[in-house]
């Protein structure tokens, strides 16, 4: 659906955007981990963070794939690489307390795959195939591990699939007084969770357009890094507003508040910065003001 | 009118090196599935089955992307991945209420192949409609001067300066197979994951069966989502941009699509059945 | 018995309100000129003609409603969780996901249209101002639509996937049917009314435009008006038809033939379409006949 690829040469090297971007997600992560050292879920909000570092990386990845003009438009590599994110992150989550960094490791070799397989199967023969698709996995396993732990407070597969418990009682028969007693024990509910729930289907939308839509949305000939990355950190935060949404669920009214403050004012003010340079680098800014001609063969 | 068609494309080749190295591939996701598990080594099959027919079914269905929706070339004026998303993932939803309902799993296949086939046909029909009653533009295909179906003519129903336009027969017939396929492929691959799931799941985490079932249906749903789409990308990305149906040159890419798709599928197969295995926790 | 006039009455609704919903996500995606027309938008200022569109570049159609229907469902299903009625849940999961669709129009527009500055494209901010709220109706409509024939379909007809997977797999199908069905009448015979009618728009005559309108400049509300003619009802009898039917069949025949009656049905139905294409396809033929003089192209 797009007229022209041309991307902008960056002013940030794309590697230093990758380390930070990796650091900060994995960091990020791990910081939630406070909530099991301390017993409360109000440091959730970290692995919102995370998952928005990974947007931010990501968005500028998928610049770099697409410049090549895939012939599928900018939307399809955000769709392979939380296809392929979700695999690895769903799986990585069994590793308990080393469950990020497994994700990052699993989510890698899969992008590996897949980017052979589009380049030496599929004869796209693009250089930057494999390492893009490699890094567009672990965006989307690292976005989707983040906002997931963000919403249940934890990164751990029990966590993620165990939504409350129920109590069941069970007639454990007569005993000799005559009075019927009963075995009162505690059963998991699945339905209930964020995988059992599905809703983790929501964060792997959110986080699939999150990471297409700041290049899709800013390609053209004076397309510049430093909006199409302020708008990945807005087009994230707006994500994260949702999952603090949903993270009322698992993490009750404090933490679900906390998460969800700390998303609004961050949105708001990347939303107002991404404005601010949008008037920078447009032609003009005008309101209610008629058509320039500037002079068409008509 | 998209400026992006085909520069990447390696031509119609298939890469001996790559499919090789593909093959190996699937190999060995089949034999370390085997030596982790011998009862998952069916649904990994199920799988890369299922993805090689998600790649094979994508080829059928005739997009034509943003030339298509100024009439200037013939096909459904959206993209490639997407539409067969859509296809397939309705038909995934009739196969998994089938699948619930009678627990037969050749029922379950043909009902999401059947219920991919019938939104592709409503959909076809709709465009078709429009273009007719609406635009008054008839069908007419850019590639092929005769349809290979009703022997209708072309060239003379395509107006000047356009590809072609419209839905023709041949293009509504492959997006009806389209989705059919699509619809059977992500259905497999969602029966075969959910199998695998509530009874490896159920011993894992020492739960009955009923208890760990929407756990199971969530969990093969959305894994399901998750390779139909990287399925559907790898196969757009074969396609690069548009194609008219089976009659179009570029299906004769289809065996290249449905070798990575396979590749891809074991692999991801591989991983989302180490769900399942004692590794980890 | 009982069951099944059940399962009919909520079926029917199930279609009511996806016809609704298909109306809705269509003139919407006009009004807001997303999806493969879109191009055209952004083409024009390349080619001269600087206009006054919204140029709403947010992926294609079913991405983008896959995300606002996924995320509609699953903050009703957040509520309902919390013990929220259902429908005043699937009413906030609506205004959630209409906000996050506004963001995603306004930062679309805006950033578009600021990377063709090359090509003296201003933005022209009333745009934002007057449209966005427009398009954010009508996706409310679509959004809430969609949200609700996915309750439907968990709560009463009991299928197995969980509220916020339908969400996501019918905002998909809900994206398909509406951009296949409406964007050709909006991308060919809005876009370029300068056109003949009755024909393709000739290649070279891309990017031009029509930038005016009956008086003044032409807005994309102008767009939504014209489009809401044909191309949204078309989108709404589409996407309407596919859930009726696929719940139709299931809901009366799974029982029939041990299971396969569901499956002949849909068998019967698809012939059945691909009938009435043939029918239109010679209509078309027949009628209009075939483009015997050279035409001229207008550009």
């Amino acid at each position: 659906m797009t007229a022209k690829m041309e991307a902008s040469e960056g002013k940030m090297p794309h590697n230093k955007l990758l380390t930070y971007g990796l650091v900060i997600a994995v960091v990020g992560t791990y910081l939630t981990y406070l909530n099991v050292l301390t017993g409360v879920a109000v440091f959730s909000f970290f692995g919102g963070i995370a998952a928005v570092a990974a947007i931010w990386w990501g968005s500028d990845t998928i610049k770099h794939l697409c410049s090549y003009g895939l012939g599928t438009g900018v939307p399809s590599a955000g769709m392979i690489a939380f296809g392929s994110g979700a695999i690895a992150m769903i799986v990585g989550t069994k590793f308990g307390i080393a469950s990020p960094i497994v994700t990052v490791i699993l989510a890698a070799i899969l992008g590996a795959v897949i980017g052979y397989t589009a380049n030496n199967i599929i004869n796209m023969n693009i250089p930057v195939m494999i390492m893009s698709l490699m890094e567009l996995a672990i965006v989307g396993a690292l976005t989707m591990l983040g906002f997931a732990s963000m919403a249940t407070g934890s990164f751990e597969f029990n966590q993620l699939i165990i939504g409350s418990m129920s109590l069941s009682v069970e007639n454990a028969g007569a005993a000799a007084g005559g009075a019927q007693t009963f075995l009162v024990t505690a059963i998991p509910q699945y339905g209930n969770s964020l995988i059992g729930g599905a809703a983790l289907a929501v964060i792997f939308f959110l986080g699939a357009l999150a990471l297409q839509h700041p290049f899709n949305a800013c390609l053209g000939p004076n397309e510049s890094q430093d909006r199409t990355l302020m708008l990945a950190l807005s087009c994230g935060f707006l994500s994260m507003i949702v999952v603090a949404v949903i993270s009322l669920v698992f993490l009750g009214l404090l933490a679900g508040v906390i998460n969800l403050v700390i998303s609004l004012i961050a949105w708001f003010y990347c939303y107002k910065t991404y404005i601010d340079l949008s008037k920078r680098d447009a032609y003009a800014w005008l309101d209610s003001k008629p058509i320039i001609e500037v002079g068409g063969d008509q | 009118m998209s400026a992006l068609g085909g520069k990447a494309a390696g031509g119609d080749s298939i890469n001996p090196v790559g499919t090789v190295v593909g093959l190996v591939i699937i190999l060995v996701s089949i034999g370390i599935t085997a030596v982790l598990g011998s009862s998952l080594v069916i649904p990994l099959i199920g799988i890369i089955v299922g993805g090689a027919l998600i790649a094979f079914g994508v080829h059928f269905v005739p997009v034509g992307g943003a030339p298509a929706a100024m009439g200037q070339a013939p096909g459904i004026a959206t993209g490639v991945a997407m539409l067969a998303a859509g296809a397939g993932l309705a038909g995934l939803f009739g196969g998994a209420w089938a699948f619930e309902t009678t627990g037969d799993f050749l029922i379950s296949i043909i009902g999401g192949a059947v219920g991919g086939g019938l939104m592709m046909a409503i959909t076809c029909l709709m465009v078709n409609a429009t273009y007719v009653f609406a635009m008054g533009i008839p069908a007419a295909s850019g590639k092929i001067a005769k349809d290979p179906i009703t022997g209708d003519t072309f060239p003379e129903y395509k107006s000047q300066g356009t590809e072609g336009h419209g839905l023709p027969f041949i293009s509504f017939v492959g997006g009806v197979i389209g989705g059919l396929i699509a619809g059977l492929g992500g259905t497999i691959i969602y029966i075969e994951l959910l199998d695998a799931y509530s009874t490896g799941l159920a011993t894992l985490m020492q739960a009955k069966p009923e208890a760990i079932a929407p756990l199971a249906i969530s969990l093969a749903g959305i894994f399901a989502i998750g390779f139909f789409l990287v399925n559907a990308v790898l196969a757009a990305y074969n396609i690069t941009g548009t194609i008219e149906g089976p009659h179009d040159p570029k299906f004769k890419r289809v065996p290249r699509a449905i070798i990575g798709c396979a590749v891809a599928s074991a692999f991801c197969g591989l991983i989302s059945l180490l769900l399942v295995t004692n590794i980890g926790m | 018995m009982e069951e099944i006039v059940l399962g009919i009455g909520i079926t029917a609704l199930a279609g009511a309100l996806a016809t609704v919903a298909g109306a809705a996500e269509d003139t919407e995606s006009d009004i807001g000129s997303q999806g493969d027309p879109n191009s055209q938008v952004q083409l024009a200022p390349q080619m001269g003609y600087i206009h006054r569109i919204f140029n709403k570049a947010v992926s294609g159609e079913p991405p983008a409603y896959g995300l606002w229907c996924a995320i509609g469902a699953g903050v009703a299903w957040a509520f309902l969780q919390l013990n929220y009625n259902p429908a005043l849940a699937i009413i906030l999961g609506s205004i959630v996901a209409v906000f996050v669709q506004g963001i995603y129009c306004t930062s679309g527009y805006l950033g578009r249209t600021a990377s063709l500055a090359k090509f003296k494209q201003p933005v022209y901010i009333d745009i934002l101002k007057s449209l966005t709220s427009v398009t954010m109706a009508h996706a409310f409509v679509a959004i809430f639509c969609t949200t609700a024939v996915c309750y439907l379909m968990s709560a009463a007809l009991h299928h197995p996937f969980a509220l916020p997977l339908l969400g996501l797999i019918w905002g998909i199908a809900l994206g398909a049917a509406g951009s296949a069905s409406g964007n050709p009448f909006y991308g060919k015979e809005r876009q370029y009314q300068n056109q003949k009618f009755g024909a393709g728009v000739p290649i070279s005559a891309s990017g031009n435009i029509v930038r005016y309108a009956e008086a003044g400049q032409r807005s994309s509300l102008d767009n939504g008006w014209f489009t809401t003619k044909f191309a949204g009802p078309a989108s709404g009898i589409c996407f309407g038809l596919i859930v009726f039917l696929e719940l139709w069949r299931t809901v009366l025949f799974e029982k029939a033939l041990a299971g396969w009656g569901a499956v002949i049905a849909g068998i019967v139905l698809i012939l059945v379409f691909t009938f009435i294409d043939r029918w239109i396809e010679v209509w078309g033929r027949k009628t209009y006949g075939p483009y015997t003089e050279p035409e001229e192209t207008s550009s």
